[in-house]
Protein backbone atom coordinates (compact mmCIF):
# COMPACT_ATOMS: atom_id res chain seq x y z
CA UNK A 1 0.00 0.00 0.00
CA UNK A 2 2.60 2.29 0.81
CA UNK A 3 4.45 1.58 -1.98
CA UNK A 4 1.47 2.00 -4.30
CA UNK A 5 0.92 5.09 -3.09
CA UNK A 6 4.67 6.64 -3.39
CA UNK A 7 4.30 5.08 -7.41
CA UNK A 8 1.12 7.39 -7.42
CA UNK A 9 2.83 10.25 -6.26
CA UNK A 10 5.99 9.63 -8.24
CA UNK A 11 4.00 9.03 -11.47
CA UNK A 12 3.05 12.96 -11.98
CA UNK A 13 6.01 14.39 -11.52
CA UNK A 14 7.86 11.91 -13.94
CA UNK A 15 5.21 12.59 -16.54
CA UNK A 16 6.39 16.14 -15.60
CA UNK A 17 10.16 15.65 -15.98
CA UNK A 18 9.57 13.52 -19.24
CA UNK A 19 7.24 16.59 -20.72
CA UNK A 20 10.11 19.09 -19.67
CA UNK A 21 13.05 16.62 -20.95
CA UNK A 22 11.27 16.40 -24.05
CA UNK A 23 10.40 19.78 -24.82
CA UNK A 24 13.09 21.98 -23.18
CA UNK A 25 15.72 22.51 -25.93
CA UNK A 26 19.22 21.15 -25.80
CA UNK A 27 22.65 21.47 -27.07
CA UNK A 28 24.43 18.99 -29.16
CA UNK A 29 28.26 19.63 -29.97
CA UNK A 30 28.22 17.44 -33.57
CA UNK A 31 29.22 17.15 -36.82
CA UNK A 32 26.44 16.91 -39.71
CA UNK A 33 27.61 13.97 -41.96
CA UNK A 34 25.11 14.38 -44.87
CA UNK A 35 21.68 15.24 -44.58
CA UNK A 36 18.31 13.74 -46.57
CA UNK A 37 14.79 13.85 -46.99
CA UNK A 38 12.60 10.59 -46.42
CA UNK A 39 8.67 9.70 -46.31
CA UNK A 40 7.89 9.13 -42.85
CA UNK A 41 4.37 6.78 -42.80
CA UNK A 42 3.10 7.42 -39.22
CA UNK A 43 1.34 5.23 -37.06
CA UNK A 44 -0.84 6.11 -34.44
CA UNK A 45 2.07 5.74 -31.73
CA UNK A 46 4.65 7.62 -33.15
CA UNK A 47 2.51 10.09 -34.80
CA UNK A 48 2.40 12.50 -31.88
CA UNK A 49 6.40 12.61 -32.15
CA UNK A 50 6.34 14.49 -35.13
CA UNK A 51 4.78 18.03 -35.93
CA UNK A 52 2.55 19.00 -38.32
CA UNK A 53 3.38 19.53 -42.29
CA UNK A 54 5.23 22.75 -43.04
CA UNK A 55 3.34 25.99 -42.15
CA UNK A 56 1.20 27.23 -45.28
CA UNK A 57 1.40 23.09 -46.65
CA UNK A 58 -1.77 20.74 -46.42
CA UNK A 59 -2.14 18.05 -43.88
CA UNK A 60 -1.63 14.46 -44.96
CA UNK A 61 -1.18 10.96 -43.44
CA UNK A 62 2.50 10.74 -44.48
CA UNK A 63 4.98 13.26 -45.83
CA UNK A 64 8.52 13.26 -46.38
CA UNK A 65 10.57 14.95 -43.48
CA UNK A 66 13.94 16.32 -43.84
CA UNK A 67 17.00 14.45 -41.31
CA UNK A 68 20.03 15.19 -40.78
CA UNK A 69 22.84 12.79 -40.27
CA UNK A 70 25.39 13.82 -37.39
CA UNK A 71 28.25 12.31 -35.41
CA UNK A 72 28.06 14.06 -31.90
CA UNK A 73 29.96 14.37 -28.81
CA UNK A 74 28.73 12.23 -26.33
CA UNK A 75 27.88 13.53 -22.73
CA UNK A 76 26.70 13.00 -18.99
CA UNK A 77 23.34 13.99 -17.25
CA UNK A 78 21.87 15.71 -20.03
CA UNK A 79 24.93 17.39 -21.37
CA UNK A 80 26.36 19.11 -18.32
CA UNK A 81 29.21 16.59 -18.43
CA UNK A 82 31.15 16.10 -21.54
CA UNK A 83 32.67 12.56 -22.84
CA UNK A 84 35.30 11.81 -25.26
CA UNK A 85 33.47 9.05 -26.78
CA UNK A 86 31.57 10.12 -30.52
CA UNK A 87 28.37 8.39 -31.96
CA UNK A 88 25.68 8.89 -34.74
CA UNK A 89 23.07 11.15 -34.03
CA UNK A 90 19.87 11.31 -36.98
CA UNK A 91 18.01 14.85 -36.04
CA UNK A 92 14.63 15.53 -38.20
CA UNK A 93 14.13 18.81 -39.33
CA UNK A 94 10.58 20.03 -38.95
CA UNK A 95 8.64 23.10 -39.01
CA UNK A 96 6.68 23.37 -34.97
CA UNK A 97 4.77 26.53 -36.87
CA UNK A 98 2.51 28.36 -34.11
CA UNK A 99 1.72 26.42 -31.59
CA UNK A 100 3.62 23.40 -30.00
CA UNK A 101 6.23 22.68 -28.72
CA UNK A 102 6.47 26.79 -28.77
CA UNK A 103 9.62 27.26 -30.97
CA UNK A 104 7.97 28.86 -33.72
CA UNK A 105 9.75 27.82 -36.39
CA UNK A 106 9.16 28.11 -40.06
CA UNK A 107 12.36 27.90 -41.46
CA UNK A 108 12.95 24.27 -42.30
CA UNK A 109 14.23 24.63 -45.60
CA UNK A 110 17.05 27.22 -44.63
CA UNK A 111 17.98 25.06 -41.98
CA UNK A 112 18.39 22.06 -44.29
CA UNK A 113 20.20 24.58 -46.12
CA UNK A 114 22.58 24.88 -43.55
CA UNK A 115 22.64 21.85 -42.12
CA UNK A 116 24.13 20.53 -45.78
CA UNK A 117 26.62 23.38 -45.72
CA UNK A 118 27.87 22.36 -42.71
CA UNK A 119 28.40 18.63 -44.25
CA UNK A 120 32.12 17.36 -43.19
CA UNK A 121 34.58 14.67 -43.71
CA UNK A 122 36.89 12.64 -41.65
CA UNK A 123 39.66 15.02 -40.85
CA UNK A 124 38.37 18.05 -42.10
CA UNK A 125 36.14 18.38 -39.38
CA UNK A 126 33.20 21.38 -38.94
CA UNK A 127 31.64 21.42 -35.59
CA UNK A 128 28.48 22.95 -34.95
CA UNK A 129 26.30 23.29 -32.21
CA UNK A 130 22.92 21.56 -33.05
CA UNK A 131 19.59 23.22 -31.02
CA UNK A 132 17.20 20.56 -30.65
CA UNK A 133 14.02 19.21 -28.45
CA UNK A 134 12.79 15.52 -28.34
CA UNK A 135 14.06 12.02 -27.91
CA UNK A 136 15.64 9.46 -30.32
CA UNK A 137 14.05 6.05 -30.21
CA UNK A 138 15.25 3.41 -32.59
CA UNK A 139 11.84 0.91 -31.91
CA UNK A 140 9.64 3.57 -32.57
CA UNK A 141 11.37 5.80 -35.10
CA UNK A 142 11.10 8.61 -33.29
CA UNK A 143 13.75 11.63 -34.12
CA UNK A 144 14.78 14.87 -31.94
CA UNK A 145 13.90 18.47 -33.77
CA UNK A 146 16.70 20.28 -34.74
CA UNK A 147 16.04 24.32 -34.02
CA UNK A 148 19.03 25.49 -34.80
CA UNK A 149 22.56 24.98 -36.45
CA UNK A 150 25.60 26.93 -35.18
CA UNK A 151 29.24 26.55 -35.83
CA UNK A 152 32.29 26.64 -33.68
CA UNK A 153 35.56 26.62 -33.75
CA UNK A 154 36.13 22.53 -32.45
CA UNK A 155 34.04 20.56 -30.32
CA UNK A 156 35.99 21.31 -26.80
CA UNK A 157 33.11 25.02 -26.68
CA UNK A 158 31.28 25.05 -23.40
CA UNK A 159 27.58 25.46 -23.91
CA UNK A 160 25.76 27.79 -21.44
CA UNK A 161 21.46 26.98 -22.00
CA UNK A 162 20.79 30.12 -21.04
CA UNK A 163 17.05 29.36 -21.89
CA UNK A 164 16.51 26.88 -19.77
CA UNK A 165 18.40 28.76 -16.81
CA UNK A 166 15.75 31.20 -16.97
CA UNK A 167 12.50 28.72 -17.94
CA UNK A 168 13.54 27.67 -14.42
CA UNK A 169 14.36 30.84 -12.61
CA UNK A 170 10.42 31.93 -14.16
CA UNK A 171 8.99 28.58 -12.94
CA UNK A 172 10.76 28.64 -9.15
CA UNK A 173 8.99 32.69 -9.36
CA UNK A 174 5.64 31.78 -10.62
CA UNK A 175 5.51 28.98 -7.77
CA UNK A 176 6.44 32.03 -5.14
CA UNK A 177 4.19 34.02 -6.87
CA UNK A 178 1.17 31.46 -7.20
CA UNK A 179 1.37 30.13 -3.24
CA UNK A 180 1.25 34.13 -2.46
CA UNK A 181 -2.21 33.99 -4.49
CA UNK A 182 -3.66 31.43 -2.97
CA UNK A 183 -2.69 32.39 0.41
CA UNK A 184 -4.12 35.87 0.61
CA UNK A 185 -7.20 34.00 -1.50
CA UNK A 186 -7.48 31.50 1.35
CA UNK A 187 -6.94 34.36 4.10
CA UNK A 188 -9.20 36.80 2.36
CA UNK A 189 -11.86 35.05 1.00
CA UNK A 190 -12.31 31.50 2.26
CA UNK A 191 -11.49 31.78 5.92
CA UNK A 192 -13.92 33.72 6.95
CA UNK A 193 -16.68 32.25 5.00
CA UNK A 194 -15.50 29.01 7.20
CA UNK A 195 -15.87 31.11 10.23
CA UNK A 196 -18.90 32.58 9.20
CA UNK A 197 -20.19 28.60 8.89
CA UNK A 198 -18.92 27.78 12.39
CA UNK A 199 -21.00 30.37 14.03
CA UNK A 200 -23.80 29.35 12.03
CA UNK A 201 -22.73 25.30 13.28
CA UNK A 202 -22.39 26.60 16.90
CA UNK A 203 -25.94 27.85 16.70
CA UNK A 204 -27.65 25.00 15.20
CA UNK A 205 -25.65 22.87 17.64
CA UNK A 206 -26.33 24.81 20.64
CA UNK A 207 -30.24 25.22 19.70
CA UNK A 208 -30.43 20.99 19.09
CA UNK A 209 -28.22 20.75 23.07
CA UNK A 210 -31.06 23.07 24.49
CA UNK A 211 -33.93 20.71 22.68
CA UNK A 212 -32.34 17.61 23.65
CA UNK A 213 -31.76 18.90 27.42
CA UNK A 214 -35.83 19.55 27.06
CA UNK A 215 -36.56 15.96 25.73
CA UNK A 216 -36.26 13.71 28.91
CA UNK A 217 -38.60 11.44 29.49
CA UNK A 218 -41.88 10.28 27.05
CA UNK A 219 -43.85 13.71 28.24
CA UNK A 220 -40.67 15.80 28.01
CA UNK A 221 -40.17 14.40 24.67
CA UNK A 222 -44.16 15.31 23.68
CA UNK A 223 -43.66 18.65 25.29
CA UNK A 224 -40.30 19.34 23.53
CA UNK A 225 -42.28 18.76 20.22
CA UNK A 226 -44.50 20.30 20.97
CA UNK A 227 -42.10 23.61 21.91
CA UNK A 228 -40.55 23.19 18.58
CA UNK A 229 -43.86 24.20 17.02
CA UNK A 230 -44.00 27.70 19.47
CA UNK A 231 -42.85 30.87 18.02
CA UNK A 232 -39.31 31.50 19.06
CA UNK B 1 -5.28 28.87 -38.85
CA UNK B 2 -2.17 27.94 -36.23
CA UNK B 3 -1.83 31.72 -35.73
CA UNK B 4 -5.32 32.64 -35.23
CA UNK B 5 -5.97 29.30 -33.11
CA UNK B 6 -2.43 30.65 -30.55
CA UNK B 7 -3.77 34.64 -30.29
CA UNK B 8 -7.57 33.08 -29.33
CA UNK B 9 -6.23 30.77 -27.01
CA UNK B 10 -3.41 33.23 -25.79
CA UNK B 11 -5.50 35.92 -25.48
CA UNK B 12 -7.83 33.78 -22.85
CA UNK B 13 -5.11 32.40 -20.90
CA UNK B 14 -3.62 35.59 -20.23
CA UNK B 15 -6.75 37.36 -19.54
CA UNK B 16 -7.09 34.66 -16.66
CA UNK B 17 -3.95 35.51 -15.07
CA UNK B 18 -4.60 39.04 -15.84
CA UNK B 19 -8.22 38.94 -13.73
CA UNK B 20 -6.39 36.86 -10.93
CA UNK B 21 -3.67 39.41 -10.69
CA UNK B 22 -6.24 42.45 -10.92
CA UNK B 23 -7.97 40.51 -7.64
CA UNK B 24 -4.65 39.87 -6.10
CA UNK B 25 -3.33 43.44 -6.07
CA UNK B 26 -6.50 44.45 -5.14
CA UNK B 27 -6.48 42.46 -2.29
CA UNK B 28 -3.49 43.15 -1.18
CA UNK B 29 -4.01 46.72 -1.18
CA UNK B 30 -6.95 46.78 0.70
CA UNK B 31 -5.22 44.19 3.32
CA UNK B 32 -2.78 47.44 3.39
CA UNK B 33 -4.81 49.80 3.87
CA UNK B 34 -6.85 48.28 7.15
CA UNK B 35 -3.49 47.08 8.66
CA UNK B 36 -2.15 50.79 8.30
CA UNK B 37 -5.67 51.58 9.97
CA UNK B 38 -5.39 49.24 12.30
CA UNK B 39 -1.56 50.21 13.25
CA UNK B 40 -2.35 53.74 13.94
CA UNK B 41 -6.10 54.80 14.20
CA UNK B 42 -6.65 58.65 14.51
CA UNK B 43 -8.51 60.02 17.29
CA UNK B 44 -12.03 59.06 17.63
CA UNK B 45 -12.11 57.29 14.15
CA UNK B 46 -14.80 54.41 14.45
CA UNK B 47 -15.97 51.95 12.01
CA UNK B 48 -17.46 54.52 9.66
CA UNK B 49 -14.11 56.92 8.97
CA UNK B 50 -12.14 53.18 8.63
CA UNK B 51 -14.71 52.56 6.11
CA UNK B 52 -14.41 55.77 4.37
CA UNK B 53 -10.19 55.80 4.28
CA UNK B 54 -10.08 52.52 3.28
CA UNK B 55 -12.73 53.14 0.26
CA UNK B 56 -10.23 56.60 -0.68
CA UNK B 57 -7.29 54.33 -0.89
CA UNK B 58 -9.06 51.78 -2.71
CA UNK B 59 -10.33 54.56 -5.04
CA UNK B 60 -6.58 56.22 -5.10
CA UNK B 61 -5.45 52.69 -6.21
CA UNK B 62 -8.11 51.86 -9.08
CA UNK B 63 -6.82 55.18 -10.77
CA UNK B 64 -3.11 54.24 -9.94
CA UNK B 65 -0.17 53.91 -11.99
CA UNK B 66 0.53 50.14 -10.43
CA UNK B 67 -2.91 48.81 -11.08
CA UNK B 68 -1.88 50.08 -15.10
CA UNK B 69 1.34 48.06 -14.41
CA UNK B 70 -0.84 44.98 -14.86
CA UNK B 71 -1.85 45.60 -18.77
CA UNK B 72 1.89 43.93 -18.71
CA UNK B 73 0.80 40.90 -18.40
CA UNK B 74 -0.58 41.34 -22.33
CA UNK B 75 2.29 42.91 -23.67
CA UNK B 76 5.33 40.84 -22.07
CA UNK B 77 4.02 37.70 -23.50
CA UNK B 78 3.66 38.58 -27.59
CA UNK B 79 6.88 40.50 -27.15
CA UNK B 80 8.31 37.23 -25.79
CA UNK B 81 6.68 35.30 -28.71
CA UNK B 82 8.01 37.34 -31.37
CA UNK B 83 12.08 37.50 -29.65
CA UNK B 84 11.39 33.13 -29.79
CA UNK B 85 9.91 33.88 -33.69
CA UNK B 86 13.05 36.23 -34.33
CA UNK B 87 15.59 33.79 -33.09
CA UNK B 88 14.30 30.60 -34.09
CA UNK B 89 14.50 32.05 -37.74
CA UNK B 90 16.46 34.27 -38.44
CA UNK B 91 20.50 33.27 -39.83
Amino acid sequence: MRILKIILKALPLLFVFGLLHYVLPQHDIARVTSTEVIRQDFTSFNRIFYAQADSGAAEHPTRDIRFAYTERQKTFLFGFIPRDARGVMVYRNEDTGWIWPPYFKFDSSDLQAEAAAAVSVDGAEKWVVITHYGWRNKFFSIYPNAIGVREISGPDVRIIPWFNLFFFAFMIVAYFFIRAMWRQFRERSVDPLLQDAGEVWDKVDGHADEASAKARGVFGRFKAWLATWRKK
Amino acid sequence: MGLIRLVVLGFIGLSVVYFAISIFSRSIRREKLEKEWDANPPEGGDMATRATYIKEGMAAYESGFRKKLIVLVYIVPPLFVAAILYLTNAQ
